[in-house]
């Protein structure tokens, strides 16, 4: 091991929670569940051991989009639902970073969704934590894909009379290779859920259950509702696929894992420009 | 006497190999030191549409398409009356068409062209073998034409197997016989087509979509997302192995929102990254390229024009995009945008392209259009490329602020991966560090800094060209240049002189460079092939010409032609 690989190496191992932190104070409202999410996602980055400058953080546009800000690595705030091409592109041009993708379940499941599905479907090796919060909390308070359908808002009085999707049906559906749900009442679970994720190969999809203290104050109740999921399912997709379709929504854990290939992580040079545009030439 | 030029169409039904035999003719010429130029029209169908290849050979440049075409070449009748009009024949062209075919039809027939009746299968083959050979009849016709023109039958030969390319040793040997009997058959023509001898020196034969594609691979772009649109899409084809080749990589993203969110990721990552698209496409990235604007991410985006507005007329070309291009988006936007002047220039706008986004760190739109980009051309390989210029990645002493605002508005922009240069690319109004604020102050700053960027922009000699002299002057860009330098040189050998002006600068305007191109000009035509005079009103609004120039805008999807610019001219 060369000297700098020892510093690397005992700079990894001192790496603190607090490292991770920016010192920006959130725009989250007192309460907000994605206060637990940056600590677990902090505490997680820490023990991954890659130090702040090697991690990128891509998000969209809602309240839990504001995370990359309040953390110390790289990252990127881009525009509403577009979280997830952009951080593949920085995975596909840059392999070697640690690439998260953060956001929220109205950015990620609605103006976003089909990035969602191709997203799984592409599988590349990164994370995506959404905060579930099942309301558009920036805008004060519509249903989003995930909200109930009987909840009653300014918007849908009554409710919008649509059954929710389920994202990590549609998750495993699309083909990510790890499908998990945290809670961000139970930060210890949550923090070891994205170090799995970080490590597992391919597109790690957490949804973590984040409650809106504004509007959704109802969600507190969720501590009440979480519980283990009854087994992580490995490779088999169409057996991880029913047994999702078939749980209460509040299992936390690791539904699903599997270890589908992604796309090549780069192509090797196998000639030089002026070789290409030989091809062109005539009346040499 | 030997011609200097030559003007031929083949055309038929989609599928019947109008573009093979098209471009079996271009190779051979090209090869053999001719200069040449192909345009394709196609209808909406993939298969069964009408198709035609409007191919010229000359023994000097071609940069746009003739007037008139000399000869036209029936591989069927099917379908030929919904692009007759873009065809123009008169009574000097000759038509040829195998008697099997029927009758010409009338919106050929009525231009007066005289038709020969000329049967397109070997006549010495068996009836089954005449089967077989049937849907070979494009080659038998163009090595017909061909052999007429003077082209040896070895150029031929070595012509046909660059445009079969890999395809089974059954087929190409079929292939070959059918143009060995077509070359034959060329005696029963009583037609002189003979080419003078050509001026021969190496070089290149691509369409202005490749041409692009090298610029942007010379500038060092490696990363490319995109989604197929017509007529952008070969560009993208012959750039995916060749990305790959080089250790890059295409990505065939979802939609355009994705792939333009993929390229500033890329970018972000420190790639120089393109995303190629046309009309729809760049009204779906809008939105994203005015955060690549304010969030200050280098990126080049392609947009090869086609008819407009809406779904339009995807095959077919137009210029009407400019405003969107220049002005698209919410906000203050600010932002560049060339046009490539030539298929030649192709290369190098590409490559300027890429640099000018990573020096200063924004989106960068190039706009082409179907009439560039699909043109297969002969070209002179050119020699002078743009200055390189790269981005500014290093950290600098003290607290990083990547938004700092300094006497220089390109402010550094370190790779992630590099210690100590975190910063977080923003799309909301933030302060030089990044963090998104709602108050006036930083709002002003960083819309000045990103202002100034475009302001202290110097383009020097490369904002346009000034071709030709005279106190009269067409101010075009794109394709519109080729047909305007070909109706001055018609002028000029009457003794009136017609003065050029192309810009490759559309944004920011060059109006102090325009000054002086301009300076002496009693009549100025501002030219350019859209409906609402896009280009002219963008040219009035910076006070870039006079109020009394005139605008010359029509509508594609026909091409500008030498003498339509001419007749306007008066």
């Amino acid at each position: 091991m060369s000297n700098a690989a020892i510093i690397d190496a005992a700079s990894a191992e001192a790496l603190d929670p607090s490292d991770f932190h920016s010192g920006a104070t959130p725009i989250w409202c007192p309460g907000c569940g994605d206060y637990g999410v940056l600590s677990a996602l902090e505490h997680a980055l820490a023990i991954n051991g890659r130090p702040p400058h090697e991690v990128v953080l891509v998000s969209g546009i809602g309240c839990s989009s504001r995370l990359p800000a309040y953390t110390s690595c790289y990252g990127f705030h881009g525009v509403h639902g577009r979280a997830l091409p952009f951080a593949a592109g920085v995975k596909l041009a840059r392999p070697d970073l640690e690439v998260i993708a953060v956001g929220g379940d109205g950015d990620g499941y609605s103006i976003g969704g089909n990035h969602f599905i191709h997203a799984c479907r592409r599988n590349l090796d990164m994370l995506y934590l959404v905060m579930d919060n099942r309301v558009y909390g920036m805008t004060k308070g519509q249903p989003s894909p995930t909200t109930e359908a009987d909840w009653d808002s300014d918007i849908a009085p009554g409710g919008l009379g649509l059954r929710p999707f389920d994202p990590l049906a549609l998750a495993i559906a699309g083909g990510a290779n790890f499908v998990a749900r945290g809670f961000s009442g139970r930060p210890q679970e949550l923090k070891d859920l994205i170090v799995e994720g970080l490590r597992w190969p391919g597109f790690a999809f957490i949804d973590v259950l984040s409650p809106c203290m504004a509007f959704r104050s109802e969600e507190f109740g969720w501590k009440e509702s979480v519980h283990p999921v009854a087994r992580t399912i490995e490779d088999d997709r169409a057996a991880a696929h029913a047994a999702v379709l078939a749980e209460d929504g509040y299992s936390l854990g690791v539904l699903f894992k599997d270890h589908r290939p992604s796309l090549p992580a780069r192509y090797v040079a196998q000639s030089s420009l002026s070789e290409i545009e030989q091809q062109f030439a005539v009346c040499r | 006497m030997a011609r200097s030029s030559l003007s031929v169409v083949f055309s038929g039904r989609g599928g019947a190999g109008a573009m093979s035999a098209g471009e079996l003719l271009l190779r051979a010429a090209a090869d053999l030191g001719y200069y040449g130029l192909m345009s394709r029209l196609f209808g909406a169908q993939v298969r069964g549409g009408e198709a035609a290849a409007l191919v010229q050979i000359s023994t000097e440049p071609v940069t746009c398409q003739p007037d008139r075409f000399d000869l036209f070449v029936a591989l069927d009748w099917e379908k030929v009356d919904q692009f007759a009009s873009e065809i123009p024949l008169d009574e000097n062209t000759v038509i040829i068409a195998d008697p099997q075919s029927g009758p010409t039809p009338q919106s050929i027939a009525r231009s007066k062209a005289k038709t020969i009746p000329f049967s397109m299968s070997n006549a010495d083959a068996t009836p089954l073998e005449r089967a077989l050979q049937s849907k070979y009849t494009n080659v038998f016709a163009a090595g017909a034409v061909a052999a007429l023109t003077g082209l040896p039958a070895d150029a031929l030969q070595s012509a046909l197997s660059a445009v079969l390319g890999g395809k089974s040793a059954t087929v190409t040997r079929a292939n070959a016989d059918t143009l060995a009997a077509g070359i034959a058959a060329a005696d029963t023509l009583d037609l002189d087509l003979r080419l003078a001898p050509p001026h021969t020196a190496p070089r290149w034969l691509l369409t202005g979509n490749q041409a692009i594609a090298i610029g942007a691979l010379r500038g060092g772009v490696r990363f490319v997302g995109c989604y197929p649109i017509t007529p952008a899409t070969d560009l993208v084809e012959w750039l995916s192995p060749e990305l790959q080749n080089l250790g890059g990589r295409l990505v065939l993203a979802e939609d355009e929102l994705a792939s333009i969110n993929m390229v500033l990721g890329a970018s972000y990552g420190g790639a120089p990254a393109m995303t190629v698209t046309s009309g729809p496409g760049l009204s779906l990235m809008v939105e994203s390229i005015g955060l690549g604007i304010a969030a200050e991410i280098p990126a080049v985006i392609v947009n090869v024009m086609r008819g407009g507005p809406s779904t339009g007329i995807p095959s077919k070309t137009e210029q009407s995009d400019i405003n969107i291009a220049i002005y698209g988006g919410h906000g203050d936007a600010p932002r560049l945008v060339l046009a490539p002047t030539s298929v030649r220039d192709c290369m190098f706008t590409g490559e300027w392209a890429v640099y000018l986004a990573e020096s200063l760190q924004t989106p960068v739109i190039v706009l082409s259009d179907q009439t560039l980009g699909q043109a297969f051309t002969v070209i002179d390989p050119k020699p002078d490329r743009p200055t390189p210029l790269a981005r500014r990645t290093t950290v600098p002493d003290g607290p990083f602020k990547r938004y700092a605002i300094a006497s220089d508005p390109v402010t550094p922009m370190p790779r992630p991966g590099t210690p100590r240069g975190q910063w977080v690319g923003e799309g909301l109004t933030h302060n030089e560090i990044g963090i998104p604020v709602g108050g006036a102050a930083a709002h002003v700053a960083q819309l000045d800094k990103r202002a100034r960027k475009f302001a202290q922009f110097d383009p020097g000699p490369l904002w346009g060209d000034v071709w030709g002299e005279g106190d009269t002057v067409i101010l075009t860009f794109g394709s519109g240049i080729g047909p305007a330098q070909e109706a001055s040189r018609r002028l000029a050998a009457v003794g009136q002189q017609v003065r050029i002006i192309s810009l490759r600068v559309l944004s920011p305007l060059p109006v102090e460079a325009l000054a002086r191109a301009l300076e002496g000009a009693r009549r100025i035509v501002v030219m350019e092939q859209n409906h609402g005079a896009q280009l002219y009103r963008h040219l009035l609004a910076h006070k870039a010409i006079p109020p009394s120039a005139e605008s010359f805008a029509r509508p594609g999807p026909l091409p500008f032609r030498p003498a339509e610019i001419v007749a306007h001219l008066g």
